[in-house]
């Protein structure tokens, strides 16, 4: 406690106001930087694809109606059986030729020894080709997108925003756990080249679903 | 033979330290090539961001507020960080930090810990300090892991093992990992360490990592990587150490937006790095239930209350200085004789360590500016670099060197304060450099103290006229031609 206490006396005589030009507030700081993208909705998936792919993830397009079938489509395709998915994520999403489990609270070798893991998000930024998790019921517990190769992410069109600050305009409340995911795990480290997968999955695969596609039923 | 020595109290001056480099060819061409590429990708994208300016203005006013208002932002972020389940300490030094570190790994019982790559705990020599208390330490990062196996030291503080190549990094995990048909291709060598690790991540009781950021308003800790390992790190051991800068704080969730945009850009020359990770406390169900973060201070106050150097603080650890800087391209950073090399390492390492310590690295700079034009915080590196060989000049007029310095200058002075004085003295220098002429013209060695210079270049002999005279003939037989 002794050096707490000792530590903010010094930052206080350190930061005392000694006349010049009187700091700023918080509130009053410039950002001239750009907050809001002006792409259409279609060119900002268009600009998220091309990140994406550019990080080498799959990508594929559906609307709200085909979802179910695209799943089944592209988790056939990777060849994988054994999936793990959140607690939350809609029963309707799970085609019968998968085996799913749910995570309710499974064992980490459980996990890890899944092929896949399937899971929503909540947010994209195009510009950059980052997509957030905030780790609620549908995107499950932060080790569940980690310890399997494969990431089976689905996104939905409204989610997708251009620039990095649209990004915290949605997000005013900051959530308690974030992971900002821009393609799949990678490393520069031998000779400056970028070669993917490292520790997290290797392999990363997004399902975007138009939802301005979909038909009132 | 021993390898380089990165603790600023046994190392040796940079001019020396730098002349092993200067002569290892291979380590030369594997700094220069991954230099080389960094710098290609960061021009490209930031060449692609209108706002590359703006974005540094901002950033560079934020961590100037940040710093003013620092221990008020700091109690934000303690109160937060506590009333979310995470335990905050202060340290004021190396020592108390890693005795709160081991105090901690004690109390869980914890015989081996899993690391994400950190400065910080580079900078308070925390893996010694646990190793000699019989706590395995695992290193996670690959450069990290390359170095640690390979007994190597970091030469860079992002990309630590860049002077390393392929060749030899197979060499390294061929024998550590014992797997003698280890090709050197890099995938190869990722999924070395992928299986390598992947028990460990998983086993392992404790983990310890640095932060990049801490937000004030809700207690959150942000780390930025790119394989993974972070986030195997700071979500399967049970208990989780932070180690950060007290400098580190922002003050709002929202100021992310302007430093993810800077920091990969600088860093690596991406959009966005592969993976960043943001958690606040502990979060039942998820990840490590005791989190405990240590606040370091470590010389960071004293160079908070200084006015030029304060912006040293500003740092986000991006590395883009050491990548642009023509000195540090030379030399690589083993030379600097610390764990933070490059023009930060220069001005941030004799002030961690007091200015008695690395009294050589504020010279080892050609104060070109380079490092200023690419800071994403916009820290002159220059003017504390200038404000520090003040210091250490000031701090060396008690020597024999200083004193000859300080009657160098006052000579100097009298001579240049008058006119005729001047001219005598040029008079004669002129006659002496006509003496030290060889017959090409040049200057090949300068008697004394300017033998320094010659040792390792010639000087141009003077042309026959200087251009005081040169004036006084024209002058003469051309007045006022020019109406």
């Amino acid at each position: 406690m002794a050096t707490r206490e000792k530590l903010l006396a010094s930052l206080h005589a350190a930061t005392t106001f000694r006349g010049g030009d009187r700091p700023l507030t918080y509130s009053a700081l410039a950002r001239p930087y750009i907050d809001a993208g002006k792409r259409s909705l279609s060119e900002r998936i268009a600009l998220l694809i091309e990140r994406l792919r550019g990080y080498d993830a799959e990508v594929s397009e559906t609307t709200p109606q085909e979802l179910h079938a695209t799943i089944t489509y592209v988790v056939e395709k990777s060849g994988r059986k054994q999936l793990v998915v959140p607690v939350g994520l809609p029963a309707t999403w799970l085609g019968p030729a998968t085996n799913w489990q749910r995570d309710n609270g499974s064992a980490h070798g459980t996990i890890d020894a899944a092929d896949g893991v399937m899971t929503a998000a909540s947010c994209a930024i195009a510009d950059s080709g980052t997509i957030a998790l905030h780790h609620g019921p549908l995107e499950g517990r932060r080790l569940l997108s980690l310890l399997p190769d494969w990431h089976l992410i689905v996104l939905h069109s409204c989610q997708i925003v251009e620039t990095l600050p649209e990004y915290f305009a949605r997000f005013v409340e900051p959530p308690g756990l974030v992971t900002w995911i821009s393609g799949p795990s990678a490393t520069a480290d031998i000779e400056m080249t970028r070669i993917k997968g490292v520790h997290g999955p290797r392999f990363l695969s997004v399902i975007i679903v138009h939802d301005e596609l979909s038909r009132p039923t | 033979m021993s390898g380089p020595i990165l603790d600023p109290r046994y190392a040796l001056p940079f001019a020396e330290a730098a002349l092993p480099v200067l002569r290892n060819a291979q380590l030369r061409k594997n700094v220069a090539h991954a230099i080389d590429t960094i710098q290609a990708k960061r021009a490209r994208l930031v060449a692609e961001k209108a706002d590359w300016q703006a974005l540094r203005d901002a950033a560079s006013a934020i961590r100037s507020h940040v710093l003013e208002h620092l221990p008020g932002y700091l109690e934000e972020f303690e109160t937060r960080c506590t009333a979310q389940g995470g335990i905050v300490h202060w340290a004021a030094d190396a020592a108390e930090a890693r005795d709160i570190a081991l105090k901690i790994l004690a109390e869980a019982k914890a015989d081996s810990v899993v690391k994400v790559k950190s400065m910080t705990t580079a900078e308070i020599q925390l893996n010694a300090a646990l190793e000699q208390r019989s706590i395995a330490v695992f290193e996670t990062d690959l450069a990290e892991i390359i170095l640690q196996l390979g007994d190597e030291e970091p030469s860079h503080i992002v990309v630590p093992a860049l002077h390393v190549n392929r060749a030899q990094i197979r060499e390294i995990f061929a024998r550590e990992m014992n797997l003698p048909n280890l090709s050197d291709e890099p995938q190869a060598l990722a999924e070395a360490a992928r299986v390598f690790l992947r028990r460990k991540f998983l086993t392992s009781p404790a983990a310890i990592s640095g932060a990049n950021f801490l937000i004030a308003e809700s207690g959150a800790v942000a780390v930025v990587e790119s394989e993974g390992n972070g986030r195997m790190c700071l979500t399967l051991p049970q208990t989780l150490i932070t180690i950060a800068g007290i400098e580190k704080v922002l003050p709002r969730f929202r100021d992310l937006e302007v430093f993810l945009q800077l920091l990969a850009r600088s860093a690596t020359g991406e959009r966005m790095n592969p993976y960043t990770s943001l958690w606040t406390g502990v979060t039942p169900g998820d990840g490590p239930q005791n989190f405990h973060i240590i606040l370091l201070d470590n010389r960071r106050s004293s160079i908070l209350a200084r006015p030029v150097e304060r912006q040293t603080l500003k740092c986000i650890r991006c590395a883009a200085c050491m990548n642009t800087c023509p000195v540090y391209r030379q030399t690589g950073g083993h030379a600097y004789g610390s764990v933070y090399p490059g023009p930060i390492g220069a001005i941030l390492t004799p002030q961690l360590m007091g200015m008695q310590h690395a009294q050589s690295l504020p010279f080892a700079s050609t104060l070109c500016g380079a490092c200023y034009e690419v800071c994403p915080v916009k820290i002159n590196i220059p003017e504390v670099l200038v404000e520090l060989r003040a210091e250490v000049v000031a701090q060396g007029h008690q020597s024999i060197g200083g004193l000859f310095e300080r009657l160098a200058m006052q000579v100097t002075s009298f001579v240049f304060r008058d006119e005729r004085r001047f001219q005598v003295a040029q008079t004669f220098l002129r006659f002496l450099a006509r003496l030290l002429t060889r017959k090409d013209g040049w200057i090949h060695a300068l008697p004394a103290m300017g033998g320094k210079w010659t040792q390792t270049r010639d000087l141009p002999g003077l042309p026959p006229q200087s251009f005081r005279m040169w004036w006084r003939d024209n002058e003469a037989r051309e007045p006022a031609k020019d109406a």
